[in-house]
């Protein structure tokens, strides 16, 4: 860890704090009936959200899946927009347009969640193709979770970026759960980066809890990718502590299950404890920063309380480019 | 005090039944027990309390359709009132 500053440890920490203090709090405006068609809680993901996009550039694109607020956050967007989005309110990041599931901005490379299982692999595969054709010096990471490992255009994705060599980085964002189907069930050899291993590209299965080896990881195939050397895949092992969506009656794990990834295997917990144990932050710095996020948070719901719906005016806006004549 | 609410579940639930009330005003609470039964388009499903204290006024009866979200009772830490 002695490639980091300070500052960076210090800021990687509170960012899962941001994610997982937000989470909380949605989850809870959520059963308040706050957000229209519910929402996907990442809590327990932390680590595999704030290790990738901090081994990424500003520019470099995302494409994630239906649990995407950890990625969302930890790719810079305010927490202020992000929950405005999910109260579908004008000045969420999608403009109240998408809610929970569509956060997105292609402008600063976000190329949206989605509700379709494995879509990510493939939005962030032609993302991929775009930059290479374009000649840029940036990569793509597609986002994808344990469901989505079973599903075909997943590997037509996968199989495309190794021919061409794309710069492209896949992670499998593995909670375990497909919904309430637990991953070894249904997954043919159970071993995903070995299947994975058989299209040709380095293949990893990694401690998603571990904040800085998710970094490592994702820093590396980054590398690889702007050197033109392809894509990498990337199984990164973690854990939902909650349901699949908010108000799942959960019958398909035990509280112990739950309560042994809570425990010993938190993200956060762990990092936090390393950091002050290596002298980087103090238990009362820590407590600050908790505080401080908390507010923050709090202001994030107080913005999305009070802003405006979306003005049925503009409802043409972003459908079209202007060509048509209805944009205003 | 913690309001007693009856949660939005799934993706598009507007209303509850309230079934019954397992717990009267006035009765103490312990945090987990059950406060109440709803019934949703989906399920039936118990309420519970978080935290332990004594049940306040029923704000609903039963058989009563609740919009979700909508708090329906809240359990009182002592020495606190409605």
């Amino acid at each position: 860890m002695s490639q980091h500053s300070k500052e960076w440890l210090t800021q990687t920490l509170r960012q899962m704090l941001v994610i997982r203090t937000f989470e909380e709090t949605a989850d809870k405006l959520t059963l308040r009936g706050k957000v229209p068609g519910g929402m996907h809680n990442s809590s327990g993901q932390e680590a595999v959200a704030v290790g990738s996009m901090s081994a990424l550039a500003a520019d470099d694109v995302i494409a994630t899946t239906h649990r995407s607020h950890h990625h969302t956050l930890a790719k810079g967007f305010t927490a202020k927009e992000v929950m405005a989005e999910l109260f579908t309110k004008a000045t969420g990041c999608s403009r109240g347009r998408g809610g929970s599931m569509h956060l997105g901005d292609f402008h600063r490379g976000h190329f949206g969640g989605n509700g379709i299982v494995g879509a990510g692999v493939g939005i962030g595969m032609g993302a991929a193709l775009g930059i290479k054709q374009l000649g840029h010096k940036k990569v793509s990471v597609g986002f994808v979770g344990d469901g989505g490992m079973n599903t075909g255009r997943t590997w037509e994705a996968i199989n495309m970026a190794v021919i061409y060599k794309l710069p492209y980085i896949i992670v499998v964002d593995n909670n375990q759960y497909a919904v309430e189907t637990f991953v070894d069930r249904v997954t043919g050899g159970k071993d995903i980066a070995k299947r994975a291993a058989g299209f040709g590209l380095p293949s990893y299965t990694i401690n998603g809890q571990n904040v800085l080896e998710v970094h490592q990881y994702v820093s590396e195939a980054r590398e690889r990718a702007l050197k033109g050397e392809g894509p990498t895949f990337i199984n990164a092992l973690t854990y939902r502590y909650y349901g699949h969506n908010v108000g799942e009656k959960g019958q398909y794990r035990t509280q112990d299950e739950i309560a042994d990834w809570r425990q010993n295997r938190d993200p956060i917990d762990g990092f936090s404890s390393h950091l002050i144990s290596e002298g980087v932050i103090t238990a009362d710095a820590f407590e600050a920063m908790k505080a401080d996020v908390t507010k923050e948070i709090d202001e994030a719901v107080a913005f999305a309380e009070s802003s405006p719906e979306p003005d049925p005016a503009s409802i043409m806006v972003d459908v079209d480019s202007g060509l048509l004549g209805v944009s205003k | 005090m913690e309001e007693i609410f009856v949660p939005a579940l799934g993706m598009a639930m507007d209303n509850a039944v309230l079934l019954e009330w397992q717990k009267n005003p006035g009765d103490a609470v312990n945090a987990g027990d059950v406060i109440a039964i709803i019934e949703t388009d989906k399920t039936t499903m118990e309420i519970n309390a978080e935290t332990s204290g004594t049940l306040g006024k029923h704000r609903y009866v039963a058989n009563d359709e609740v919009p979700a979200g909508n708090t329906i009772t809240v359990v009182l830490a002592p020495g606190e009132s409605e």
